[in-house]
């Protein structure tokens, strides 16, 4: 392929001057590598050579109404023009619209939010709220943090410790923070407590989460995380009584329930937040890429008033502050957003679509003996790989699966990231049906040709 | 469109909505409403801003230090817009146009072989990851023992999890405890209140890099993984270490194998009349962080600047540099961070920083002499700092008790200027484009409300 000048050497100033996320610029280089994007409508987006690709990623599980909005650029454009920036102690018409917004739309009392520039902020924010509530309330003792292994919450300083990812090791960074406590992950496919139903699996999954806290004193335990439906690991939904039972177990030993909606918030599941589904109100939820589907940066930590209530009185105020807090271009930016999505129905279209992409998937995996599992819900979905369905063993590293179905996947035009041998899909949720066969046909050829090289029939 | 009411009764609903569902800064919402606030404001020019009720101000702290190009550039507002409608965001990993562009130029500006840049959207983030590259580059090279992190007393780096141990002295860390393992802290070269009792700027910068070299011995060297260090620290009242401090530190870090970050967040962009600040000791940092300043808070974007010679021990696919965020390198935040660049370049605001701020800082010595409270000045370019003092004998501060920042703001509010002061002191930091009329304004405001404060409290 004829590349333009200019393309070419754009790309090799990127190797030169640009350190990106997750790649090393050498192993780039051999590959071509990176791909300049330059465009986007909708699902699509053109890279500097003009070839379109199909965004199964959507971002980061980020661009939630689409590419190629031009209201949203039209309302920052007007905000900057008028008021570019102002620090959160003085405020700004859009972000005090904004947060009047968030209580809107978010589950019961939620009701205040921290505005800040993205999930990770958001996340520290919520841990700092959380350890200084009870301090506010002279419960000095609690400081350590329940989170569960396979979530993932961030990459600052304090979240990085949160979770755990076998795809991402920490020994770089440490030490680790000290009161880091993990739960199981009630993954029914794989469930670590041996449960054979989600139920099952839910039940034991939330039944060890209050052990952890009895094992560890109650007092001393400050905030549980969890995201509703965590990503890392392939979108497992849990079971019906998990989300009810860590609410009655925060409730019962005085913790702080925090929801990470960073991923699952503004309609990824098909509701607009996916502590719906379970009827569960947190006492701080966490929210970023959907709430501006990634066009600026922006998040929010959103708090009950009962949390919040502590914080009031000049005395006693939250010392916190980031540059950027409430930027009002961001605000006015995730305004337009959130009016887009309510006003395109897009969260119904998640729940709609978001059924037929199951569906479509469960097809496939009658037909792909290599297919484990098909899991998730709305428009947050994955499908895991296995060698061998009643073992559940994935493959050797040297047939490099996830390598070769990257390959697959970008030969058929499709920007879709492979880590593992879990397959992660989180596309926009304006997606339409025919665009869903269109990914789904990609997929059958792609795990078609796979299964044949590493000898799966 | 986001409109701004104009009814009295629809700007009090307003009001009312930012006091029960924001969470702001350094406040909180029961004290705020009982004083009439929060300030919305609504329109902004040079230095000036414009509040909902019509009322004009001068932004003396220009945003959080951060507005160096001022308010009102509609051409920054013109890229972002050009940009988001062509492409609006796409996850690093593949990448941007207008991102390597950014990433070049900051090669282009910044000192020595500074050139590979992880692009984030904080200083909080920028310094994060630059503790990260610092702890995982010495494990890279298997000194594995290295993992201590050196920051100082009065210093200031950020607010997540990491950072926000660094530096500090302030009361707001036992909110946020345990600490994170490994913080060690060394003095602050601050001439006017030396921990080591230099009597000039050289004896104190000596004394106080001599203290940083025994902290390292004192710790075991091995297990020092970074020094980091803003040039001068805004939080410290723009403290300028005297010449020998930042050469002798560059030396402690090369002899012991630690490395040197610059968190050039407040002082870079031409804040202190340098585009770096470490310039004015002709100093290369192996990390140097950036923020405020490169998109003049127009949107936000920072990022990690390394030398090649750290950044090669991540190169090759099994050496990778874990870490992702999503809105990292922003091709929106990126444009308008080349438009504001620009700017600063084609209208010399460095050079308007380094006089301008000379003039300025001349004006508060003038101040100086006829307002006993004011027990020093300081600072370099458009970072300046008065320190309060109730005798300027025994250089004693102020308490809250004393009621003195709450008369001063009060004074300041009354003279028209957005500048906060602390029972400590004040620091200013307009906008770089700002003008010797300007700074008479601004002198003028000042030396009234010291005026009434010593009035009020009987200084004479």
């Amino acid at each position: 392929m004829v590349l333009t000048d200019e393309g070419e050497q754009l790309r090799r100033k990127s190797l030169e001057f640009l350190w990106m996320q997750n790649r090393d610029w050498v192993s780039m280089a051999e590959e071509g590598d990176p791909l300049i994007i330059e465009g986007g409508k909708g699902l699509r987006v053109t890279d500097s050579q003009g070839n379109s690709w199909i965004d199964v990623n959507g971002g980061y599980n980020s661009v939630n109404v689409g590419y190629g909005r031009t209201e949203i650029a039209s309302a920052a454009y007007d905000q900057m023009v008028r008021m570019p920036y102002f620090p959160q102690g003085t405020t700004t018409v859009p972000a005090i619209q904004l947060g009047k917004k968030l209580a809107e739309i978010t589950p019961g009392d939620l009701s205040r939010s921290f505005p800040v520039s993205g999930g990770s902020e958001a996340n520290e924010t919520a841990l700092k709220i959380a350890r200084a509530y009870h301090r506010r309330r002279n419960d000095d003792k609690r400081y350590k943090v329940v989170s569960r292994k396979g979530s993932y919450h961030g990459t600052t300083g304090g979240v990085l410790w949160l979770g755990s990812n076998p795809a991402a090791p920490r020994g770089d960074f440490e030490p680790e923070y000290p009161g880091m406590l993990y739960g199981p992950q009630p993954n029914s496919y794989r469930c670590e407590l041996g449960g054979t139903t989600p139920s099952e699996c839910a039940y034991r999954c939330a039944k060890s989460i209050e052990e952890l806290i009895l094992n560890n004193d109650p007092d001393t335990v400050a905030a549980l995380i969890a995201e509703p439906i965590a990503t890392p690991l392939g979108s497992p939904v849990p079971g019906e009584e998990y989300w009810p039972m860590l609410r009655d177990i925060c409730d019962r030993y005085g913790i702080v329930l925090i929801a990470d909606e960073v991923i699952c918030g503004f309609g990824r599941t098909g509701k607009m937040f996916a502590s719906e589904h379970w009827g569960v109100v947190p006492d701080i939820m966490t929210v970023a890429k959907g709430i501006i589907s990634s066009y600026l940066p922006l998040a929010a930590t959103v708090v009950s008033e009962r949390i919040a209530s502590q914080f009031a009185g000049e005395e006693n105020y939250l010392r916190h502050v980031f540059t950027s807090s409430g930027h009002p271009v961001s605000a006015a930016a995730a305004l337009k957003n959130i009016e887009i999505i309510e006003k395109e129905n897009l969260v119904d279209n998640a729940a709609t679509v978001g059924e037929y992409f199951k569906n479509q998937l469960m097809g496939l995996k009658e037909n792909h003996k290599i297919i484990g599992d098909v899991r998730g819900l709305g428009l947050l979905l994955s499908v895991e790989l296995v060698s061998d369905r009643r073992t559940k063993i994935g493959f050797p590293k040297e047939l490099r699966v996830a390598e070769r179905l990257n390959q697959k996947f970008r030969e058929n035009g499709l920007i879709f990231r492979v880590g593992s041998e879990i397959l992660n899909i989180g596309p926009p949720l304006c997606i339409t049906t025919s665009e869903v066969d269109e990914i789904v046909s990609v997929l059958d050829k792609s795990l078609g040709e796979l299964s044949t090289e590493v000898d799966i029939k | 469109m986001v409109e701004v009411p104009k009814l009295a009764k629809d700007i009090s609903e307003l009001r009312y909505s930012a006091l029960n569902h924001l969470w702001m800064h350094n406040r909180d919402w029961v004290k705020t409403g009982e004083d009439g606030g929060p300030d919305i404001v609504v329109d902004g020019n040079g230095i000036e801003v414009t509040d909902i009720e019509g009322k004009t101000w001068v932004d003396v702290n220009g945003g959080y230090s951060s507005v160096n190009s001022g308010y009102g550039r509609t051409e920054i507002a013109n890229a972002a817009r050009a940009q988001m409608e062509q492409m609006q965001y796409f996850p690093q990993g593949t990448t941007t146009a207008p991102l390597i562009k950014l990433a070049e130029k900051i090669a282009s500006l910044s000192p020595g072989d500074l050139q590979r840049s992880w692009p984030v959207s904080g200083g909080s983030e920028a310094n994060e990851t630059a503790l990260k590259i610092a702890k995982s580059y010495h494990k890279r090279l298997g000194d594995n023992g290295r993992y201590k992190i050196i920051s100082r007393r009065g210093s200031y780096h950020g607010a997540t999890g990491g950072v926000m141990w660094l530096g500090g002295g302030g009361s707001s860390r036992s909110d946020y405890e345990p600490a994170v393992p490994g913080m060690i802290y060394a003095p602050q070269p601050n001439q006017y209140r030396c921990e080591f009792n230099g009597r000039t700027d050289e004896e104190c910068a000596i004394r106080c890099a001599e203290a940083v070299e025994n902290l390292i011995l004192f710790h075991g060297p091995d297990t020092v993984a970074a020094f980091i260090a803003e040039p001068v620290s805004a939080s410290s009242l723009a403290a300028v270490p005297g010449d020998p401090y930042w050469p002798m530190v560059r030396d402690i870090c090369d002899k012991y194998g630690i490395l040197l970050i610059a968190d050039e967040v407040i002082t870079g962009f031409g804040r202190t009349g340098k585009m770096f600040a470490l310039e004015h000791w002709e100093i290369v940092p192996d990390i140097m962080t950036v923020a405020k300043g490169i998109t003049s808070s127009y949107l936000p974007l920072a990022a990690t600047v390394s030398t090649s010679r750290i950044s090669d021990v991540f190169a090759g696919e099994q050496n990778l540099f874990r870490q992702a965020l999503t809105f990292g390198g922003h091709p929106v935040c990126a444009a308008s961070a080349l438009a504001n660049i620009e700017i600063i370049e084609s209208e010399n605001l460095v050079n308007n920083s380094a006089r301008t701020g000379l003039y300025l800082l001349n004006k508060l010595k003038e101040l100086q002499e006829n307002h006993p409270i004011v027990g020093d000045v300081r600072g370099l370019g458009l970072l300046l700092g008065l320190e309060l003092v109730k005798n300027r004998d025994t250089k004693e501060s102020f308490t809250p008790k004393s009621g003195m920042s709450k008369i001063l703001n009060k004074e300041f509010r009354a003279n028209g200027l957005i500048l906060f002061a602390t029972d400590k002191g004040v620091s200013l930091s307009p906008p770089l484009c700002i003008k010797r009329s300007e700074v008479d304004f601004i002198i003028d405001g000042i030396h009234k409300s010291l005026s009434t404060v010593e009035k009020e409290l009987s200084i004479l």
